[in-house]
């Protein structure tokens, strides 16, 4: 059990500086491409508490964001939002406990499809009861400055990074990693299997659920297609494979490269785009199926210095 | 409301049922043999429909007369992917740990670039073949030639299928495979060439399924998730692996969705997928017909 280095905490104190410093920087357009990288970290980091730990891959985590997003949506002007967006949070959490009771008793493909099918399912009701409504598509008037969504945002993706970070090194997150590793043999080793997985589920629907509603103000815009879009979900996973979803650093390393790729690609050659995402995962499964943290760290181990507790995981 | 006793109504529910039917085979077989799940499933049935479509249009190719092209297409396809893709992935011991989630990824992330380069080249535009438009009736069941025509090749297809993997030889290998893999390995069969087989099959079905398609709906290059998401939904209604219930279960889709549509409105068309999808998975994980790994 050991904390990060001293030379690599120091890096993330810094970044973290230089993003909580961004907004008095930069001009509007790269406030929001740090919005869009915060936003993109603190999911990937929810995505990994579930995902990243217990091998449940879930495609469906649009269906948290799009979840967050309507809530907020709805109770725009009438809640403030200090109190709609928690709420949005744990509208979030919510769902995926009920959800998670009978949707974590199957595995491998079967959970993949399953919460890709959740998300879409919810996505047409959201919807169907949006045409009864006679609504379609929100505007929402007089939503925050985009330097109150940033800061909303930071804390959102330091809160996600630390729990990443804190279940990783706790009895909890061992316990997660059993399933992984062999859910028969960890439930007979005494871990609650269920209750684990259940818990790992709604806080890594919690977060995603906030920024949901965080990037519906953002667009000042609610619309059901675009709230559960599955390439949310998609992206999500890419990030996650991308960075390496064995610990904290891995999300913010697959964000940050996503960014770029996002702002290389969205001006030049926008067509591109989910052609080159689908490349990336693709190579990365088959070159660097660690991510690149992981990746790194498997360098730094077998160039002899082994300070870390890394045996049981991911053994080669 | 249309008359839920009409022959009508029946006929199309068998189209449907049948598509469905021929759809689910060609993943079950990849998935039976293999354990993985192909995602890009339906993009295969995407690209046969487009295969068709531009046979049509370019070179006035009727879609009847593609489809052995358009199956020998996607099946090399198949052939290529397994190359290319996944026999390292089998062949490296720490991919192939997690097989699984790892097969899932790539799976996905081929679907997704197949979905945009489709969309790159052909445009988002949905698209129609003006091809077999006339109405045959009989009594009064008035049938349009092209759903017709899907019926009768469908269902003879599948029939084909079954006959191959009860009396050949490699189909019968095939059966052995998705039955028990250690056992297959003892008998002596070559298990990497069954393996080979099943999945050049399995995407030759989702080209000849994308051919029939053509015909009836509209082509567009995002058509295919949908149809891997039914399929999928079939082959858990009818046990994963088991051929003949996934047959059923395709039938049984069929019907309940050209109904359960004829009683609500096509915008419940995918909420009640989804719905019998999550409530299968639910209540009985292992599929309707039984729990058994059968390959009949």
């Amino acid at each position: 059990m050991t904390g990060p280095r001293a030379s690599s905490l120091a890096i993330y104190l810094a970044a973290a500086a230089a993003m909580a410093l961004l907004p008095f920087l930069a001009g509007t357009y790269y406030l929001g491409v740090g919005l869009a990288l915060l936003s993109w970290i603190a999911l990937a980091q929810s995505w990994v508490l579930l995902s990243g730990t217990t091998g449940y891959i879930s495609l469906g985590h649009a269906m948290f964001y799009g979840l967050g997003g309507y809530l907020t949506v709805l109770t725009w002007q009438q809640w403030p939002l200090w109190i709609s967006l928690p709420a949005a949070g744990f509208a979030a959490a919510l769902a995926a406990l009920l959800l998670g009771w009978p949707v974590l008793r199957v595995r491998g493909p079967y959970f993949v499809i399953l919460t890709y099918g959740l998300a879409e399912l919810m996505k047409f009701i959201v919807i169907d009861i949006e045409a009864k409504l006679g609504k379609f598509g929100r505007l929402l008037m007089g939503a925050p400055s985009l330097e109150t969504l940033y800061w909303i945002m930071l804390a959102l993706a330091l809160v996600a990074t630390l729990a990443t970070y804190l279940v990783r090194r706790s009895r909890f997150g061992a316990g997660l990693r059993a399933i992984r590793e062999n859910e028969e043999a960890a439930e007979t080793l005494g871990v609650p299997v269920v209750r684990f997985k259940l818990l790992a589920f709604a806080a890594s629907a919690f977060i995603p659920g906030i920024v949901g509603g965080v990037m519906a103000l953002r667009s000042a815009y609610f619309e059901p297609f675009q709230a559960f879009n599955p390439v949310t979900s998609f992206t999500i996973v890419v990030i996650a494979m991308i960075g390496g979803s064995d610990d904290a650093p891995g999300p913010i390393f697959g964000a940050l490269l996503l960014v770029i790729l996002q702002e290389l690609l969205w001006v030049h050659a926008p067509e591109l785009y989910l052609i080159i995402l689908g490349l990336v995962l693709i190579g990365f499964v088959l070159f660097v199926p660690d991510g690149l943290h992981g990746h790194l760290m498997r360098k730094r181990d077998t160039s002899g210095n082994r300070p870390r507790e890394r045996s049981g995981e991911r053994a080669a | 409301m249309a008359d839920l006793l009409s022959t009508q109504l029946l006929f199309a529910a068998l189209v449907t049922g049948a598509l469905y039917g021929l759809t689910a085979l060609g993943l079950n077989l990849v998935y039976g043999t293999m354990r993985l799940l192909n995602v890009a499933h339906g993009e295969f049935v995407m690209l046969g429909a487009f295969a068709a479509y531009w046979a049509f249009t370019l070179a006035a190719i009727p879609p009847l007369v593609a489809l052995p092209f358009i199956v020998l297409l996607t099946a090399a396809a198949g052939l290529a992917i397994y190359r290319g893709l996944f026999r390292g992935l089998l062949r490296n011991p720490r991919l192939a740990e997690r097989i699984e989630s790892n097969s899932l990824l790539l799976f996905f992330g081929l679907s997704i670039v197949l979905q945009n380069v489709a969309a790159a080249f052909f445009t988002a535009t949905p698209r129609a073949l003006p091809y077999l438009d006339s109405i045959i009736r009989i009594g009064d069941l008035g049938m349009a030639t092209d759903r017709l025509a899907t019926l009768i090749i469908a269902a003879s297809v599948t029939l084909a299928i079954v006959l191959f993997l009860r009396f050949n030889l490699l189909g019968l290998a095939i059966k052995a495979l998705i039955q028990n893999r250690e056992a297959t390995l003892i008998v002596g069969i070559d298990v990497e060439k069954v393996q080979r087989m099943s999945f050049a099959l399995g995407f030759g079905l989702a080209g000849l399924a994308g051919g029939l398609v053509s015909m009836l709906g509209q082509i567009t290059p995002f058509m295919g998730f949908p149809y891997m998401i039914t399929a999928f939904v079939v082959i858990i209604l009818g046990g994963l692996g088991n051929l003949t219930g996934g047959l059923i279960a395709g039938l049984l889709l069929g019907v309940l969705e050209t109904y359960g549509v004829a009683l609500t409105s096509t915008n419940y068309r995918s909420i009640l997928i989804y719905g019998v999808f999550i409530l299968i998975l639910v209540l009985r994980p292992q599929g309707l017909l039984g729990g058994r790994r059968i390959a009949r």
